[in-house]
């Protein structure tokens, strides 16, 4: 009942932000304009065949391409819009959560109900959850019926992106929530968690470089610290690969419509890595990543557990 | 030792609560106080004193640094009691994107009330605390009066048997403030304990039964009204005429002369009738004769003012 309270809470805080509002018109946008587009065999329709053009990208000789649709939705929907931009404005919009919590006044009520602290914020962190929850669902759903009434590709894993998006954000809102409780700062829990997330594919990205140019790893103190840091950061890019992988796309190397000589093998050992990537196992990419959550929530429990209000 | 605090008839008994908050700034030095059950209790006393810290400790919201003894009969910050304590902190600050309604709903689901429970005791709260046209509008556009019963309102959800109210009619106008003397007295009746933190000397005054005053983190008074105002009674006769050839008289029987204001401290009626009688005998006209006790404010007033903090060592029991 107390937890159920504080997450209706938090949803109800999460419509009264503007953010959440513009964040819907951009998606209902987003996926008018996705429903606008038609395929055929060797042809592309824009606006109901108003423009069109002939290609074989998406649906090659014989048929749909659902491996590059899939890809698309993924990279474009899930990874971007909703991954970078959405998980962006998401903190933004959830940053003020905590502060706006332990403010005095707000705090002295809700530590007077019968009620643990660690609970407490447990409950308020879940909630906020449900902004990435309402939209990822609103959004992800939306396309995957457009993907499939007007393209003609049905992608069920596709759907398997809404509690991927969920817990990419938590890997990012959980330094927010911390910094929160710690400087009771909205502005404060936006730079850092972003930040955060900057170093966190920061480190991913120099993962992949060493297994792109594998002769980078004769550096092995380099190469060692990037895989310990790699191991203990939240994976942010492996959840991308993931959400390709239960979408069945195809990799984003077959995306590039003509590679030179030259970078064909570099291309190849990029798509070598990122099938590498996608193939591993999701307890390790999901299990470690919310082992550095739990513990970042540990220590924001701990704070606000031994503070006076 | 919890199943003997179970039998103390105490709802609050406090036992050297200490609060030393960082940099050594000792708010709390070791505060005793009993609040019977059933009364209506006081706590008063200058800014600074540690009245806010006090509370909040009884809430949970600060960490002491010691303290024993109970509320309602449970260890202080034990949580199964807070789902039967009822609290509205000073300056409280709630979520304006709630409705009067869902605040209220929202609050007592926190504090394990039954969904049942609450939809039927938030529309009776805020019809009694006049906000039953207003349940359905966002607090953030609520007066501050309002956004103050809406308060009580909350704090009343889960039907609590303790009830800790910090400046309960700040923001209030006069009507506003009799509303809630009254609310607190229909609580009394319904056998509410109710522990009240004001500035408002003469509400407390109206309704409580008993008081302490905390004075630089201690109890430097702790008692019933009468009680407490029982040694500062005095009888001021006023007299018109020349009474200097009966000075001395006068001042043998401790009574301070002030122009045509005489000043007799205590309530001794044979003492009065003999300065009467001093005053008839030189011809002298006496005006009025009224006994005056002292009100909470010369009392808060005089224990600040350098009466090294004590217990007054008057009645601790419990009003009737």
């Amino acid at each position: 009942m107390q937890f159920w309270a504080l997450i209706v809470d938090s949803f109800r805080e999460s419509r009264d932000r503007k953010i959440f509002w513009v964040m819907l018109i951009i998606e209902i946008i987003i996926a008018a304009a996705m429903f606008c587009i038609g395929f055929q065999p060797g042809r592309i329709h824009i606006l109901f065949g108003l423009w069109s053009a002939e290609t074989d990208y998406f649906t090659g000789m014989s048929g749909l391409r659902h491996d590059k649709i899939a890809a698309v939705a993924v990279s474009g929907v899930m990874d971007v819009i909703l991954g970078w931009i959405g998980v962006s404005l998401a903190i933004v919009a959830t940053s003020g959560f905590f502060p706006s919590l332990l403010e005095r006044g707000t705090v002295d009520v809700l530590l007077s109900k019968p009620i643990s602290r660690s609970r407490l914020f447990l409950g308020k962190y879940v909630g906020s959850m449900v902004f990435v929850l309402f939209h990822a669902t609103f959004f992800i759903g939306l396309t995957f019926l457009i993907i499939g009434i007007r393209w003609g590709s049905w992608l069920p894993g596709y759907l398997l992106s809404i509690p991927l998006l969920v817990i990419l954000f938590s890997y990012v809102y959980c330094i927010s929530a911390w910094a929160g409780v710690r400087f009771r700062s909205a502005t404060v829990a936006i730079y850092l968690s972003l930040g955060a997330w900057v170093i966190f594919a920061g480190i991913q990205g120099i993962g992949d470089l060493f297994d792109t140019f594998p002769e980078w790893k004769k550096n092995r103190l380099a190469y060692e610290a990037s895989v310990v840091a790699r191991w203990v950061v939240p994976k942010t890019h492996d959840i991308t690969y993931l959400a390709g992988k239960w979408s069945g796309a195809a990799l984003s190397t077959e995306l590039i419509p003509k590679i030179e000589e030259e970078d064909r093998s570099a291309v190849e050992r990029a798509g070598q890595a990122e099938l590498e990537r996608m193939n591993l196992s999701p307890l390790y990419t999901i299990g470690s990543s919310l082992l550095f959550e739990a513990v970042i929530i540990g220590l924001a429990i701990w704070r606000f557990a031994r503070k006076d209000f | 030792m919890v199943a003997l605090t179970e039998m103390t008839n105490w709802a609050v008994d406090l036992i050297d609560v200490r609060k030393t908050y960082s940099r050594n700034i000792q708010a709390l030095r070791g505060v005793n106080i009993q609040v019977g059950r059933g009364e209506i209790f006081g706590l008063l006393g200058p800014n600074g004193a540690g009245k806010t810290t006090l509370v909040k400790i009884m809430m949970t919201v600060v960490r002491p640094t010691h303290a024993l003894g109970t509320i309602m009969g449970r260890p202080i910050g034990h949580r199964g009691k807070l789902a039967l304590t009822g609290y509205l902190p000073e300056n409280h600050r709630f979520p304006g994107y709630l409705t009067g309604l869902q605040l209220l709903d929202y609050y007592a689901a926190l504090a394990k009330v039954p969904r049942a429970s609450r939809s039927v005791n938030a529309p009776k709260l805020l019809d009694r605390l006049g906000l039953s046209q207003w349940g359905g509008t966002r607090i953030d556009k609520y007066s501050k009066g309002m956004m103050q019963r809406l308060g009580i309102a909350q704090a009343l959800m889960n039907n609590p048997e303790f009830i800790v109210l910090d400046e309960p009619t700040d923001g209030l106008d006069p009507v506003g403030r009799r509303d809630i003397r009254q609310l607190l007295l229909e609580l009394r009746r319904a056998g509410k304990t109710v522990f009240l933190n004001s500035h408002l000397l003469s509400e407390l005054e109206m309704v409580c039964d008993r008081v302490a005053i905390l004075v630089d983190g201690l109890v430097a008074r702790q008692g019933t009204l009468s009680d407490l105002t029982e040694h500062t009674i005095e009888c001021r006769i006023t007299f018109s005429g020349d009474a200097q050839p009966i000075r001395s008289k006068l001042a043998a029987l401790h009574a301070s002369v002030d122009g045509d204001l005489i000043v007799l401290s205590g309530n001794d009626a044979a003492k009065t009738n003999a300065v009467i009688d001093l005053l008839r005998g030189q011809g002298l006209l006496i005006e009025s004769v009224q006994p005056h006790r002292f009100s909470l404010e010369d009392i808060l007033v005089e224990a600040m003012a350098g009466a090294s903090p004590k217990n007054h060592g008057v009645s601790s029991k419990p009003a009737d």
